[in-house]
């Protein structure tokens, strides 16, 4: 086992399943500050096809699946955001944080927890994609057996 | 004396509902009108105007055995004409949805007949003949039984009664069958039951306020509604219930 750096985790949990808008303003003030590590977006997936039952393969158009621009980058979601990631710094960073929440959670509460949220050790699975020279951050950033990459906000530089 | 159904027990307002719903002397508040086209639309097993496929003859040409239950029992419309068994299904989120899978079971059982309903872990089906069906499904979508935004009519891929609402207070579906106009501030569905595409958007109107829903909902919960253990007396019937047929199954002579 590789020996980590263990950075402070947060999990921002509002009390209601998140709209692209929303959660694009919520990430534009997060990644504004410049102080976020990494960061995961949680929630119930939004397939872009019927996955099953009798529509099985057709279309699925859904209001939520949108792509929303994050510090100028196109972040294509890909689930309907419930609950978001991020691995700070340090804990002095939790506070400016607790500020953009509350400026953008105006209509319903949140929770903000602190804890170990993120995937921590590569399983086999991991180890079959990346191979044993992984790089740490890409870690549980997504789907391992999907297509996916983990997007990289360059903050315009 | 005749037998008087007291159909559950429990001194709360969600005990109250349970009970209302349940006996068929009451008669379910209409709370919208959805055209017979519109439920047809809804449930998306056949176009509307179309005639019913059948899955066998129609009885009277059947020949059917000399039998006297059949003389008892009076078939339905459908059975009569040989129409097929269809379904409609129901999710109903636990934020204070008007009904739920075990009681839409129960409340089916006593109220219709040639009913076929089942509940599952987040949803509840009720087969029957088609034409009879369609009857039955335009009660259950028209009256107090469902809420347009916390209520789904979900033939599959049903996820979604336990999670968050979302902003606009619609319980999550991952196809996305209903939409919440924010100009009219009605609820219309946009795909059928399975998720096909509509060609035209069915509206439910608006979505009922936390205040009616506390007072209709049939489901315990402490987050913000009536905590089932507040309710002493259903705890109790349920703890004796539990208790006899734990102690039946052990030692049926007792």
């Amino acid at each position: 086992m590789t020996e980590q750096v263990a950075y402070p985790q947060i999990r921002i949990v509002p009390a209601r399943l998140l709209s692209p808008s929303t959660i694009e303003r919520l990430l534009n003030g997060i990644c504004d500050l410049g102080k976020v590590r990494r960061l995961v977006l949680n929630g119930p997936r939004l397939p872009a096809e019927v996955p099953y039952g009798p529509a099985k393969g057709i279309p699925n158009p859904h209001e939520g699946r949108k792509t929303i621009k994050v510090k100028g980058e196109d972040v294509p979601l890909q689930v309907q955001v419930g609950v978001i990631i991020c691995e700070l710094p340090n804990d002095q960073v939790i506070p400016e944080i607790k500020e953009i929440c509350d400026r953008v959670f105006t209509e319903f509460s949140y929770q903000i927890q602190k804890g170990r949220f993120m995937k921590s050790i590569p399983t086999t699975t991991d180890y079959a994609r990346y191979g044993p020279e992984m790089d740490e951050t890409l870690l549980g950033m997504t789907d391992v057996k999907g297509k996916g990459c983990p997007i990289i906000i360059q903050g315009g530089k | 004396m005749a037998y008087k159904p007291q159909f559950g027990p429990g001194t709360t307002a969600v005990a109250e509902n349970r009970r209302k719903f349940m006996n068929p002397g009451y008669k379910l508040q209409k709370i919208r009108d959805v055209t017979d086209e519109d439920v047809v639309l809804l449930m998306g097993h056949r176009a509307p105007g179309s005639a019913y496929p059948t899955a066998h003859p129609p009885l009277a040409e059947a020949g059917e055995p000399k039998c006297p239950i059949r003389k008892i029992v009076v078939p339905l419309d459908g059975a009569k004409a040989g129409d097929r068994v269809r379904y409609i299904q129901f999710t109903d989120s636990m934020w204070f949805a008007p009904c739920h899978p075990y009681l839409r079971s129960y409340l089916e059982s006593w109220r219709y007949r040639g009913v076929d309903p089942g509940t599952l872990s987040g949803r509840q089906i009720v087969e029957c003949r088609e034409r009879d069906l369609e009857k039955v499904a335009k009660e259950l979508v028209e009256t107090e039984l469902l809420d347009a935004a916390r209520t789904g009519i979900r033939g599959a891929t049903v996820h979604g009664h336990s999670l968050r609402l979302d902003e606009n207070g619609m319980m999550f579906d991952m196809l996305q069958r209903r939409i919440f106009d924010v100009k009219s501030k009605t609820v219309k569905y946009v795909k059928n039951q399975i998720g096909e595409p509509l060609d035209k958007s069915i509206d439910l109107g608006k979505p009922m306020d936390d205040k009616w829903l506390k007072a209709h909902t049939t489901i315990y919960n402490m987050n913000g509604g009536t905590a089932f253990r507040d309710d002493k007396e259903y705890v109790e019937w349920v703890q004796r219930v539990h208790s006899l047929r734990t102690k039946y199954g052990f030692m049926p002579m007792e």
